[in-house]
């Protein structure tokens, strides 16, 4: 076994690969770039190496550099963690050149697999399912009906030159196969000047599940079962489950044996992945393989009690597999969700800046997991990925993991940056989600519109209202302890009170108990029992005995909970004040509509328009540079410059008015 | 004797009618709660003692002897706040209009002598239209009355002022010289001549909001503290602000109990200030996780932002907390912002409140707008204030403390009775790129030499080693027991005792 090895990547990942050489008894260096060098993988690691400044492409992606910071430290292997250089193939030859070892596939397999139209060549030579379809030019529509009727329907019609969805069509017959055909090359004549065609099966309701598979340099080869990757929002994944709600026993054996022939078909000796595309009537067809270690490994982890890293480390030293296909079961449930530094309620806006807090669940052996490479008081750089931790979670059933996650997302502390965790919340209480009746379209189906709060309805408002009224009345009892009051009239504090939300009256009565209040409301007790500590932004407590954790902020006379991704903003008042606070009227909002406000913090680069513009939508109206992006402000609608209130060069922050429309 | 007590109770309800039924709704109508609504919110439910509920004005002049109400537009009287004695005077704008007559001034002034004798604080609820004018000169008497208490009770027992409707003309000047003014937003305004006064003399048109509301005296003019959206919130934050203060200048500042260890450790202070000496941070991410269960009752929070000013407990006891805001103008000190902390420091030591200072402050404002403002003797103020202050004086330098900032910041020089700093402060007379250009004038024409100079100069000067050497710092501590640190040092000095020279009262450069 290596004494020592070099994890060529940052984060998360490289964290969780120092854990796992440190529980086998290998000494870790982490390599990092100026902007890392506080960064928590390095912290984690024995021996640390900077590898230049911060961007990737002249520090983590430099094959010198970290060949370089092999030799120095004498690091004998090399993990790539995913990303970077984990599929490079040029990398993993220079290793083998310089005597270093590549944890991860030997560099032909990564080869063959890197390139589209070979890897498919060599699936459908290892009798891998591949989408069918025509890959040659097609002169007439008749040539290309005939061609889909050997496909079966539906088909899809897409330019040869046309990249993503542009001019794309769908066919689910000869008709609209031939109608399709004509004004799809038409279109590309006209958008790409070249009106090649290309038709291939096209997936109904499609699902991305991949194979998990991990072979040895002795010809063993095994799948690890599959992961549910269909919960993407632009092509990015968000959660990830295994094994995938949607498969049967058999489907699953057919996908795992097609993915394991694959791997054997280019001597794949690490860990790896085979995707593919599932549709609803449980045909599959091969994607792609990822020749890495993939981000969602832990649920594949969590579900077969395999450390798939120190599998990947044994295969590299040259151990042999010590299980077979028959040895390795489903156990329970997995899912993971990415937690990224982004906000949901700004179109997904990534968001940077200093972690004020950043406390994760606890994790919980075999439950809950958390793997991260961020810390309290650590700052989340422009420079690299978004995602800053993955919470995954185990259950026995499904249902059991969904409710685990729930919890657990209820207890992740984020404060600094904006986070994924309400949009998270929110999927994890879709119906269609718990259904498990999804696939890839599902975020774009369900949320076209992008994510407000409106989205993330809360079912259990008494639990709310109570631990609104046990909140208040902590505080109202602490402020009550205060020293200096005149004997025999001490302040008594009163029962009663009313929850305001939304401008609704909720009489509430609030008796103490130990540890905690009883709380009636609606004819109903609620015993609220908590140790939470004034001012603490998180909460955990039993209400009538069953757990529950929330987090809380107070603002003003205000409190907002955040639980179950919703945001709940309750102000408790004795009835009286309660009473007289109706007579308040209500003060509308101001009309935001009237002013462009900056969507982040940054420094406002250009004003691009003067006072008394008439503007029309779509037009350019400043630049602001956050964390050097340059984000362009374009008008929502037609509008004419009434002032323009901040300057160019001037400091911005979140909300901040730029400029001021008529 | 049964006549009397109908009487009574008729009296009673009629006094508690105040304008009647109709002015009632009407002050509803703008968002304004009444007199007695005000306290009855304000005061612990039922604590309320009214007195000179049956006082009525002596004019009669231009029909005001057919106009008399009982209570005379002011309701007054003493009640308790968290079990606290406070004195609480709340103008009732129903009875004609909340003026101010002789005998609306004698009232006020009654509470305001009590509250000395007692020593409780005294909180005036202002809604007046101003003086009754019919009663002419026996009106400014009035004022003037209660703007000698005012004096007399300043530095004796809190006073604080909500304005809750209008306070213009020489009224203003009662609130003026208590030690804060809050404000409800868009029902409350202060100014010493109105809009249309304003629009004859200099022709500017300005609507009353934008004259003299809550926005306005809280960021622009500095006048008030702190701005609430309505009554309900404002009485119910006032109740909270006045848990922090002490009843009179003779006691110290209350207790309240916490469950906060003070031994608390908090890693992610660690972090905070950034390796870049010109990145900002944020000063109030500090101050909450310093303080107990992150309670920081901040004043003026919109008015010279580059320094922070506000109360908060540690161990349960109140402290007031002076800081330099990096985050805005690199935290310098400018006129406004001595002022606005001089006045803060002056009013802890009146009333015994140990001052935790936070110091990142890389000097005073340069430019011609400070100086011919004035900066010198503005600046001055915070100065005198510290070096005058005998209450506790714990600093903490976080990163710069340059130049005559630092020794105005309450420097071990200035009586400091704990100074202590992180590892990243650097105490100089100012940052090493101006120092260095100043020393090696000669080689300003060599970037390679003088930036070697530079060099040397940081890592001679920029740390806290050179002040700690000469005692100027009494320890350097980790960021992450900075609580730990400071509650011991206040623990250490709260039964500290100091007194100035007597003198009939010092001269502050005012």
């Amino acid at each position: 076994m290596f004494k020592k090895i070099l994890i060529a990547n940052r984060g998360e990942i490289a964290c969780r690969v120092i854990q796992t050489a440190r529980k086998m008894g290998i000494l870790t260096v982490a390599v990092y770039s100026e902007a890392d060098c506080d960064s928590l993988h390095v912290e984690l690691a024995d021996e640390g190496v900077c590898i230049g400044p911060a961007a990737s492409k002249e520090s983590y992606l430099v094959i010198d550099k970290i060949i370089a910071a092999c030799k120095q430290t004498g690091a004998e292997a090399v993990h790539p963690g995913y990303g970077f250089l984990s599929e490079n193939q040029e990398f993993s030859r220079r290793l083998e050149e310089e005597g270093i070892i590549f944890i991860g596939p030997k560099h032909y397999s990564v080869g063959q697999m890197g390139d589209k139209i070979a890897s498919k060549k060599l699936a459908n030579e290892a009798k891998v399912n591949t989408i069918p379809g025509y890959a040659d030019a097609i002169d007439t529509a008749e040539q290309a009906v005939e061609i889909a009727k050997g496909i079966g329907y539906p088909v899809m019609i897409k330019a040869s030159a046309g990249g993503g969805g542009k001019g794309l069509r769908v066919a689910f017959d000869d008709k609209e196969c031939f109608e399709g055909f004509t004004s799809c090359r038409n279109e590309a004549k006209t958008a790409f000047g070249d009106d090649r065609i290309l038709i291939e099966k096209y997936v109904l309701e499609p699902r991305h599940i991949e194979i998990q598979v991990l072979g040895d340099a002795h010809g063993n080869t095994v799948y690890l079962h599959e992961r549910e990757c269909s919960i993407q929002r632009r092509h990015q994944k968000v959660i990830e489950e295994a094994p995938s709600p949607f498969l049967d026993p058999a489907t699953r054996k057919a996908m795992g044996e097609q993915a394991v022939a694959l791997a054997k078909a280019v001597n794949y000796q690490s860990a790896g992945t085979v995707e593919f595309v599932v549709g609803a009537d449980k045909s599959f067809y091969f994607l792609e393989m990822n020749t890495r270690l993939q981000v969602e490994h832990p649920v594949t982890e969590m579900i077969t009690g395999l450390d798939l890293v120190e599998q990947m480390i044994r295969v590299a030293a040259g151990e042999k597999l010590a299980f077979k296909q028959e040895d390795l079961k489903i156990n329970g449930w997995a899912m993971e969700c990415r937690i990224n530094a982004e906000d949901p309620f700004r179109g997904f806006l990534p968001s940077t800046g200093r972690l004020v807090k950043f406390q994760p669940p606890v994790a919980v052996e075999g439950q809950v997991r958390v793997d991260t490479g961020v810390y309290d008081g650590g700052e989340i750089s422009m420079y690299y990925d978004s995602m800053i931790a993955k919470l995954i979670v185990h259950g026995a059933t499904r249902e059991q993991a969904i409710s685990r996650m729930r919890g657990a997302l209820n207890a992740f502390v984020i404060r600094g940056i904006s986070s994924n965790i309400p949009f998270q919340s929110a999927l994890m209480q879709h119906p269609r989600f718990h259904s498990g009746n999804f696939n890839t379209g599902f975020i774009a189906e369900e949320y076209p519109k992008g994510f407000d709060a409106s989205m993330v309805p809360h079912d259990d408002p008494a639990l709310l209202i109570s631990v609104a009224a046990f909140v208040h009345r902590r505080y109202i009892d602490r402020a009550a302890k205060v020293s200096g009051q005149l004997a025999g009239h001490e302040r008594k504090v009163g029962d009663d009170w009313v929850v305001l939300r939304d401008g609704e009256q909720h009489l509430v009565n609030a008796t103490p108990v130990t540890g905690g209040y009883l709380i009636a409301y609606k004819g109903e007790k609620y015993e609220i029992v908590s140790n939470w500590r004034l001012g603490q932004p998180i909460m955990h407590g039993t209400c009538n005995g069953e757990e529950f954790t929330l987090q809380l902020e107070r603002r003003g006379i205000r409190y907002r909970l955040f639980h179950w991704g919703a945001q709940v903003d309750l102000t408790v008042l004795t009835a009286h004040a309660a009473a007289l606070l109706a007579l308040m009227p209500e003060k509308a909002p101001p009309d935001l509509s009237k002013f462009l406000l900056s969507p982040m913090p940054g420094l406002l680069r250009e004003v691009s328009v003067k006072e008394g513009q008439e503007v029309k939508a779509g037009e350019k109206l400043a630049v602001i540079e956050a964390m050097k992006m340059e984000n362009i402000l374009k008008a929502d609608q037609d509008c004419k410059v009434r002032k323009l209130v901040a300057k160019s060069g001037e400091s911005l922050s979140v909300d901040q008015v730029i400029i001021e429309f008529e | 004797m049964h006549d009397i007590i109908r009487q009574l109770d008729d009296k009673r309800s009629a006094a508690r009618l105040g304008g009647g039924e109709k002015r009632i709704a009407a002050q509803h109508a703008k968002g304004k709660l009444t007199a007695r609504e005000r306290i009855e919110l304000f005061l612990d439910p039922g604590s309320f003692e009214e007195w000179d509920m049956f006082k009525e004005h002596r004019c009669t002049d231009f029909g005001m002897e057919k106009q008399s109400l009982p209570g005379d537009g002011v309701v007054t009287g003493y009640g308790t706040v968290n079990g606290r004695l406070i004195f609480v005077f709340s103008q009732d704008f129903t009875v004609l209009g909340g003026s101010l007559s002789e005998t609306h001034a004698e009232k006020i002034c009654k509470v305001m002598d009590h509250a000395m004798k007692v020593g409780a604080p005294v909180i005036g609820l202002n809604d007046s239209g101003g003086a009754r004018i019919q009663e002419g000169v026996a009106s400014l008497g009035g004022y003037a009355d209660v703007f000698q208490r005012n004096v007399m009770a300043s530095g004796v027992v809190p006073q604080i002022s909500m304005i809750m409707g209008p306070c213009a003309g020489g009224a203003v000047y009662s609130p003026a010289m208590t030690d804060f003014i809050f404000m409800v937003k868009d029902s409350s305004y202060m100014f010493v001549t109105g809009p249309e006064v304003v629009k004859t003399v200099t022709h500017e048109e300005v609507t009353a909001e934008e004259l003299g509301g809550a926005v306005t005296h809280t960021s622009k003019s500095g006048v008030a503290d702190l701005a609430f959206e309505n009554d309900v919130e404002a009485l119910t934050m006032l109740r909270r602000f006045i848990n922090f203060l002490p009843s009179n200048n003779r006691e110290k500042p209350p207790v309240q109990p916490t469950n906060d260890p003070a031994e608390r450790l908090d890693f992610s202070l660690d972090t905070l200030v950034p390796d870049n000496a010109n990145k900002p941070y944020d000063m109030k991410e500090l101050i909450i996780k310093m303080v107990d269960d992150c309670d920081f009752f901040e004043i003026q929070p919109d008015y010279a932002k580059n320094i922070i000013t506000g109360f908060a407990r540690m161990d349960g006891h109140t402290i007031g907390i002076v800081a330099n805001q990096p985050l805005v103008l690199a935290g310098c000190l400018d006129i406004k912002s001595s002022i606005k902390a001089a006045r803060f420091v002056r009013f802890c030591d009146a009333f015994n409140i140990p001052v935790v200072t936070l110091v990142d402050v890389p000097g005073f404002m340069p430019g011609t707008t400070q100086e011919y403002g004035g900066i010198i003797k503005h600046g001055a103020k915070l100065l005198y204030a510290y070096a005058e202050c005998t209450v506790p004086k714990v600093t903490l330098i976080t990163r710069k403390a340059y130049g005559g900032a630092y020794d105005v910041m309450s420097s071990k020089h200035l009586r400091g009775d704990v100074n202590m700093a992180w590892p990243s402060a650097e105490i100089a007379v100012m940052g090493p790129k101006g120092a260095v250009e100043i020393i090696f004038r000669e080689e300003k024409g060599d970037p390679e030499k003088l930036a070697q100079r530079e060099a040397e100069y940081k890592a001679k000067f920029a740390n806290p080693f050179v002040a700690g050497a000469r005692g100027f710092i009494d320890d350097v501590i980790m960021p992450n027991e900075t609580r730990k640190r400071v509650c011991r040092s206040l623990a250490m000095l709260r039964d500290k005792k100091l007194e100035n020279p007597w003198r009939k009262h010092g001269n502050i450069p005012l």
